[in-house]
Order: C-alpha cells, then sequence, then structure tokens
C-alpha cells in the first residue's frame, strides 16, 4: 500500500509539473512568433463605435486621433464568453446543453482542486476543515470544496454524456471529429464518473482529497480508497494528456483576440513596432515562385 | 461525400445542380427559370484540372507525366513548409498558427458562409473543410505523424497531383469575405487559410488566376493597370472626362493631376474609368464644387488603388503597396485617399500598414468620412428629393467587416436619399457581394457561372428581400455599392438573372447618388439605363 500511496502521490506532482511546464512551452512558442500583418476584424472591443462595429477609420484624419485600448473590456467580454457560451446557446442550443455542463464541470473541477490544495495548506497549518469547525474559514472550505466537487463530477458526466451523443448523431459534428476526439470524450467521462462514484460510495464529505493533499504538501503520502484512488490516476493522466489536445484554446482564446482579431496598433515612424517590421523585412525569403527574387530580404523584392 | 474523397480518382467530387441551390425570392420563386451552369468542352476538361466541382478558376493545366506529377507535389509540400516559417511567412504565421491548432470542429461557423449555404450546403465549400484537408497534409507530411496516431487523428491522408490541384481551386471557392470568423467564438479564421493555400501556389508554385497575377498585379507593375491603361492612355481618359464633365454640367472642370504639395492624393480602381467613369467624374464634381485640395496622379501604378496581391501573393501585395506610397512621397501630398473601391482600402490603409516604413509611412485613409462632412456639413447644395427612388446598400466586406467603416455611407445616404432602406443583415454582418478576392474580374471558362449563382446567389436574395414589396418593375430601386468590385459582381449578377429587366433595379456608387442630389446639376445625373 504505500508504494501504491508513493506511485499516485508522484504522479501526482509529476502530472501537475508536466502539465504547466507544456502549456508554458506552448504559448512561449505562440507569443514568440512574429509580428504579424494586420488582420482585425470589426467589432474591435476597444473602439468608441464598437456598439456597431465601426472604427477610427469612419474619421478623417483618424491618425491624429487619441486611441485608447480598453483591455479590461476585452477580458471581461471574452470571460463572459467562458461563462456563458452564448455564442453556442444562440447558434446551436442542442450543442450547447452538452457543451456548458462539460465546461463547467472544467472550470469547476480546476476551482475543487485548487481550493483542495488551499484547504489542505490551511489544515497543515492547524484550522480544521469541517462542516462543524470552530473557524469560519475551516467550514467555508469545508463547503466550497464539496460544492465544487459534486458539481464538477456531476456537470461535467452530464455534459460529457450530451457531447458525446451530440458527436455521433450530428452529421456536421461526426463527419469532422477524430477517434482522438471520442477517446478524449470518453476520457472526460472517466475522469467526472469515478469522481462521481467515489464521492457517493466512499467519500460522501471529500475528506480523503483534503488528507490526501495535506499528503502531498508535507510528503507524507497517505492512502486512500480505492474509488478515489482511481479518480486521482484518471485526473492526473487527463492532466498530462491535455496539453496534446486543443484544451489551451481557453488561454490562446486570448491572444487571437489581443493579437489578432482586436490588434489594430497603427506603425508609427519611428515608433518600436517599425523596428520590429524593419527586421522582419531584413529577413531573406526563399519562395520560389517565378516573379520571387529567392534570397532576397522582403525589403528588396 | 467523405473528407477523404479529395484525393480520390473521380471525375468530380461535386456536381452543381442548379435545383439544389437556395430557393430566390420572386420572381425568381420557380426554379425551373435558374440558368444552367455551363458544362466545360471536351478539350478544357483534357487540358484542365476540373474535377472538383466541374468548374475551373484558375486552369491549373494537367501534369503529362509522371515527373510532371512528382514536381507538382513536391512543390507543393516546399511551399507548406515555408508558409510555415518565420523568415518566409512572418506576414501570416502567428493567425494562420492560430487557426491551424485551435479549432474544436464545432462547425459553428458553417452557417455564416454565404457560399456553402448558397449551395444547398456542398460539403467542399463547408469552411471547414479546406483546413481540415491542410491539416491532415500538415500532420502527415509536415508533422511526419505515422502509424497509430496518423489514424487517431484522421490523418491518414494521401497526397497525389489531382488532391493538391483541387485543394488550389478550392482556394478560389472562398470569397475571403471572413463571415465564418467573425462567428467563431475561438478566433479561428477558416479564411485565412484559403488565402494561406492561394499563397503556397503562387508565391512557390508560380500558379495564381491570370487575371489577378499575370494581368493583374504584374501588368499594373508593368503597364500602370490591371485593366491596362498606360500612363499616356490615363492623360486621355481625364481629358474625355474633362469634356463629358462639361457636357454633363455644363461648367468647366479641371481634373488636377500631378500637382504637387495637394493635400490630398486620390487613388481609384482603374477600373471605374473603363466600366464607370460617372464614378470618377462625380468624385471630381463633388472635390470641385466643395473646394478639396486634391489631385489624381499619372504616374505608373498611380492612379490604380487595385491591390490584388491582398488576395494571393503578399511579396506582390507589399510591391504595390511601396509603389503607391513612393507615388505619393514623390507629389509631396499630405495623404492618400481612396475611392470607391473595398479591397484596396484594406490593402493599402490596413494591411500595407507593416510594410511601408519610414517615410513611406504616409497617412492614408478613406475617402467616405470627407464626403460624409462634405455633404452632413452641407458644403455642396444637396436637394435629396432629386434621389427620388428607393435605395438599400450593400456593404463591401473589406470596408465594413475588415475594416469598420459603417456609418459614414449610410449617414449620407439617410441624408440624401428619402426613401433608403437597409437590407438584413447589414453592416459589419453582411453578406459577401459573392464577387470578394478577386472573383469579380475573374473570368475564367466557367467559374462566372460559379461566382453568380453559388457565392453571389445570397447577396441576390437579399437584394430581392429587401425589395419585395416594390418589386415590379414600374418602380425605380437603386443598390448603392461603393466598391468597383462589389458593382462589378453585382452587375454580373444582375446580367445572368436579367434583374434590371424583370425587377426595374439598378446599382451603382455612392458618390454618383451625391451629384445626382446636386442642386446646381441642370439633369439628371445617373442615366437610369441599364449598361
Ligand atoms: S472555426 Fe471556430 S466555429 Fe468553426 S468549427 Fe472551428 S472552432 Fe468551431
Ligand atoms: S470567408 Fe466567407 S466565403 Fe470563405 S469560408 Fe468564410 S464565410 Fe465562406
Amino acid at each position: 500500500m504505500n508504494s501504491m500511496n508513493a506511485f499516485i502521490a508522484i504522479l501526482t506532482y509529476f502530472a501537475y509539473t508536466f502539465i504547466i511546464v507544456a502549456y508554458t512551452v506552448k504559448i512561449i512558442k505562440y507569443l514568440k512568433l512574429p509580428v504579424h500583418l494586420r488582420w482585425e476584424l470589426y467589432p474591435v472591443i476597444h473602439e468608441e463605435a464598437y456598439q456597431y462595429g465601426g472604427s477610427c477609420f469612419e474619421k478623417s484624419n483618424w491618425w491624429d486621433m487619441a486611441r485608447k485600448r480598453r483591455n479590461l473590456k476585452g477580458i471581461l467580454w471574452l470571460l463572459r464568453g467562458y461563462f456563458t457560451l452564448d455564442e453556442y446557446f444562440k447558434k446551436n442550443l442542442f450543442y450547447w446543453l452538452g457543451l456548458y455542463p462539460w465546461h463547467i464541470g472544467f472550470i469547476f473541477i480546476i476551482t475543487f482542486h485548487i481550493l483542495c490544495f488551499m484547504g489542505a495548506l490551511f489544515m497543515v497549518s492547524g484550522i480544521s476543515i469541517s462542516h462543524d469547525s470552530p473557524d469560519v474559514i475551516g467550514r467555508f472550505f469545508y463547503y466550497a470544496i464539496l460544492l465544487t466537487g459534486v458539481i464538477s463530477f456531476i456537470s461535467g458526466a452530464i455534459g460529457g454524456i450530451i457531447i458525446l451523443i451530440n458527436r455521433v448523431i450530428d452529421k456536421n459534428l461526426k463527419t469532422y471529429a477524430s477517434p482522438l476526439q471520442f477517446f478524449m470524450y470518453l476520457f472526460t467521462l472517466a475522469v467526472f464518473l469515478s469522481g462521481l462514484y467515489s464521492w457517493h460510495y466512499t467519500d460522501p464529505d471529500l475528506q480523503e482529497y483534503r488528507q490526501f493533499w495535506v499528503g502531498l504538501i508535507t510528503f507524507n503520502f497517505i492512502g486512500v480508497e480505492t474509488a478515489t484512488m482511481v479518480h486521482i490516476i484518471f485526473f492526473d493522466l487527463f492532466l498530462i494528456y491535455l496539453p496534446f489536445t486543443r484544451s489551451l484554446h481557453y488561454i490562446t482564446r486570448f491572444f487571437a483576440f489581443f493579437l489578432i482579431r482586436w490588434e489594430d496598433t497603427p506603425n508609427i515612424r519611428g515608433g518600436e513596432l517599425e523596428k520590429k517590421l524593419l527586421k522582419q523585412l531584413d529577413n531573406k525569403i526563399t519562395w520560389s515562385g517565378p516573379h520571387i527574387m529567392s534570397g532576397k530580404p522582403w525589403k528588396e523584392q | 461525400m467523405d473528407i477523404k474523397d479529395i484525393g480520390k480518382d473521380l471525375d468530380r467530387l461535386v456536381k452543381i445542380d442548379p435545383k439544389e441551390l437556395i430557393p430566390l425570392p420572386h420572381p425568381y420563386d420557380d426554379p425551373s427559370f435558374e440558368p444552367p451552369i455551363r458544362e466545360l468542352s471536351d478539350e478544357q476538361k483534357m487540358r484542365y484540372e476540373a474535377s472538383l466541382d466541374g468548374i475551373v478558376a484558375i486552369g491549373i493545366q494537367r501534369p503529362k507525366t509522371r515527373q510532371e506529377e512528382e514536381t507538382l507535389i513536391g512543390r507543393f509540400l516546399s511551399g507548406l513548409e515555408k508558409l510555415l516559417s518565420p523568415e518566409n511567412n512572418w506576414t501570416f504565421l502567428q493567425p494562420l498558427y492560430h487557426s491551424l491548432e485551435y479549432c474544436v470542429k464545432c462547425q459553428l461557423c458553417n452557417d455564416s458562409c454565404p457560399a456553402y449555404i448558397a449551395s444547398g450546403k456542398k460539403e467542399i465549400y463547408r469552411p471547414t473543410y479546406r483546413p481540415e484537408i491542410l491539416r491532415r497534409i500538415i500532420n502527415k507530411y509536415i508533422k511526419k505523424r505515422s502509424g497509430l496516431v496518423l489514424k487517431l487523428t484522421n490523418s491518414d491522408i494521401e497526397l497525389n497531383w489531382q488532391l493538391i490541384a483541387r485543394l488550389g481551386e478550392l482556394a478560389y471557392r472562398c470569397t475571403l469575405c471572413r463571415r465564418c470568423a467573425q462567428t467563431c467564438p475561438l478566433g479561428v479564421d477558416n479564411a485565412l487559410i484559403s488565402h494561406e493555400i492561394r499563397k503556397i501556389f503562387s508565391q512557390e508554385m508560380g500558379i495564381a488566376p491570370k487575371e489577378l497575377h499575370e494581368s493583374g498585379t504584374m501588368q499594373q507593375m508593368k503597364t500602370g493597370s490591371s485593366t491596362g491603361i498606360t500612363p499616356k492612355a490615363f492623360a486621355n481618359i481625364i481629358e474625355f472626362m474633362e469634356e463629358e464633365l462639361e457636357e454633363k454640367t455644363g461648367k468647366s472642370i479641371k481634373i488636377p493631376v500631378d500637382r504637387e504639395g495637394a493635400e490630398i492624393l486620390l487613388i481609384h480602381n482603374a477600373g471605374e474609368f473603363m466600366s464607370w467613369p460617372e464614378n470618377t467624374m462625380a468624385f471630381a464634381i463633388i472635390f470641385d464644387a466643395a473646394g478639396i485640395d486634391w489631385t489624381l496622379s499619372s504616374d505608373l501604378a498611380g492612379y490604380d488603388a487595385v491591390n490584388y496581391g491582398v488576395w494571393y501573393d503578399d511579396i506582390q501585395l507589399a510591391r504595390i503597396a511601396r509603389r503607391h506610397a513612393e507615388i505619393a512621397k514623390a507629389l509631396k501630398v499630405k495623404k492618400i485617399n481612396v475611392g470607391e473601391c473595398g479591397h484596396a482600402h484594406k490593402a493599402m490603409i490596413v494591411i500595407a500598414d507593416r510594410v511601408l516604413t519610414g517615410d513611406l509611412n504616409i497617412p492614408r485613409e478613406s475617402a467616405l468620412p470627407i464626403l460624409a462632412d462634405i455633404v452632413l456639413n452641407e458644403r455642396i447644395k444637396l436637394d435629396p428629393s432629386r434621389n427620388n427612388f428607393h435605395v438599400t446598400l450593400h456593404d463591401p466586406c473589406n470596408m465594413v467587416r475588415l475594416m469598420g467603416i459603417v456609418e459614414p455611407q449610410r449617414k449620407i445616404l439617410k441624408k440624401i436619399c428619402p426613401q433608403f432602406r437597409e437590407m438584413e443583415p447589414h453592416g459589419v454582418e453582411n453578406y459577401c457581394c459573392g464577387g470578394g478576392s478577386g472573383f469579380a474580374i475573374m473570368q475564367s471558362m466557367n467559374f462566372p457561372d460559379w461566382r453568380n449563382a453559388v457565392s453571389g446567389r445570397i447577396k441576390l436574395k437579399q437584394i430581392l428581400e429587401v425589395f419585395s414589396d416594390i418589386i415590379s418593375p414600374d418602380i425605380k430601386k437603386y443598390v448603392c455599392a461603393p466598391c468597383s468590385n462589389c458593382k462589378g459582381q453585382i452587375r454580373d449578377i444582375f446580367n445572368y438573372y436579367h434583374v434590371f429587366e424583370r425587377c426595374n433595379i439598378l446599382y451603382g456608387g455612392l458618390v454618383e447618388l451625391i451629384v445626382n442630389a446636386m442642386e446646381d446639376m441642370k439633369q439628371p445625373f445617373i442615366e437610369w439605363e441599364w449598361r
């Protein structure tokens, strides 16, 4: 049992480290791509006339106008999208019925793990986490962990089942779904269902998770019931698997809007952007179309 | 049809059956009136690759030998590698990377696409179809995935010359209107994928529609205009225009050409001089009456704002943009104003912004705000009752969805056209005319039939719908399209379906309506006849 405890703990450490490193590498790769030609698409969120999709180009001498970038507005708009998935609601309700609880399942399972970690920190510092804890914080974490955990398991499982059915019966979705995509749905379903099972049959207070996290923090790896153990292993493997999927779209969606769809920074003479562009215009190109001077830089074409 | 069929040895992947196209409203509600899409001749079929949908936009010649097939495949793959490299494709790599990596295949974008919807939802026109093929090729041939991974990702695709040729043609069944991109909640841009495929063909393989490349950008840089107008011919046109202006207005208006130090260098799409000279004349009348300090240029390419590079080739895009900027610099003007041409707006003002550096970075703007200022502040005397016909507005994608110029043209129309009505949807959610991304000028074989019947269908439907209560030919109606390419496309659709004869709907630009409403015009500027 001890070696099993150690194995799960090491797997958990590895899973978290792996996903953080892999996501970071991917994000850096994305952000390091060269600054590109403008390719914005209206409405652009920070424009004054955003409501109808208008832009500074509606005015003469637009370059003389002060430009305000309202990043907060963009962030809030994108966040609202995460929590409502409203575009899907409007355009494909059936899909939304699966997608929404599925995503809620993810959002809550992440919150659940963060809360478990924080709760464990409190436990290590001597605060008891239970429904009758003398500390408010202890009671708060008890209910917060329980609620986020249970909501995520139920919501994720329901969403996972609906979305799977959707992919199978909707011809548009099925045609483009790969076996790997079905594997991912089944995998997430296994994560949520195993969580649901362990909560319902073995750990109604979800106290084993808190203990497990205390063990992780104190390097005193404790044993958990088989059902909980299965869920933890599934979740760890899922974390390792995530970087190989398109899951980073949670983050890259921000990049796509801020760096492409709303990216309308004008090139000002002598400005920082121009400096970057001048470097890129110095790149030699090797395209071999007959009208191209292959081997010469952009600016000499 | 299975996605993989794109590589199969079939005579044709998809046949466009006019009966399957989405129905049009009255008086086109009887599908038996639908003109048939012309079949290619046997000789054309022998010569050109037409096995996608029986339509030829590019005219890729069939390889004659195995060796030629291999070369085509090799060059496509080397182009694809360059497309994914920062040195060769810094211009679009980040947006491309995002669109290749982060589509979750939810298909939410599909119903935004006018070509897909109009075709009766033919699989090959689905916005996600081209990207899917390209991703599969990249997985197998660039990322070199193999075995189980290929199978699990559905990427077990066999590259052959026919697949490549079909993909090239397919990149020209998307008007780059970016309506699908606007719908995508994740910021994925399927239009960009079409754009990038076109670039592989042009920049690496030397293959592009003749109208865009050989007689487009190449001719523009050599003779001055894709229309073939040389600087000398341009001088004659100006002379002719001044005579016409005198005849029409009774006033002697001198069109300023090559005036150094003018505030504005106005550049038109040279297609206007050939097909709609009244548009360029209307600009001259308005600017003259409002006392604008402006000039045209007679320099090579200085009188043609078009930049077809924006549709298929970044190098050509940059070359032409630089040429325009050099001309403005030499003339010492304060700014460049782009006339009624959507793609020239987008190319010159927005996209070229990051290839014009130092003193070539000359301020550039649309002519629409200046026109709005003239009209709304009554810098010229206008009598709206002269526009005594029904008017609707077509929004050119390049100006509106891609640039956010939405209101100036509306404010003008609301002021000068008492019977103005909006089509639905409009503004940034408009539908493309069907002639976007070069289609309007592409006349290859039976391609015009496709763009009239398929890519332009939703626009025709919108126009018929907005006028449905007054569709009778007894009532005059006008579609205002402030873009040369959109006008060309609307002209072609109207010809194809005899819209002027059957419904009395005319089309034209914005400035023509302004001049038509000018109080001191002795006769109506807009001649109500089909040309
Ligand atoms: S492009 Fe966007 S909307 Fe279309 S399938 Fe991909 S993720 Fe969905
Ligand atoms: S850009 Fe326009 S034509 Fe092309 S796929 Fe998207 S919606 Fe369709």
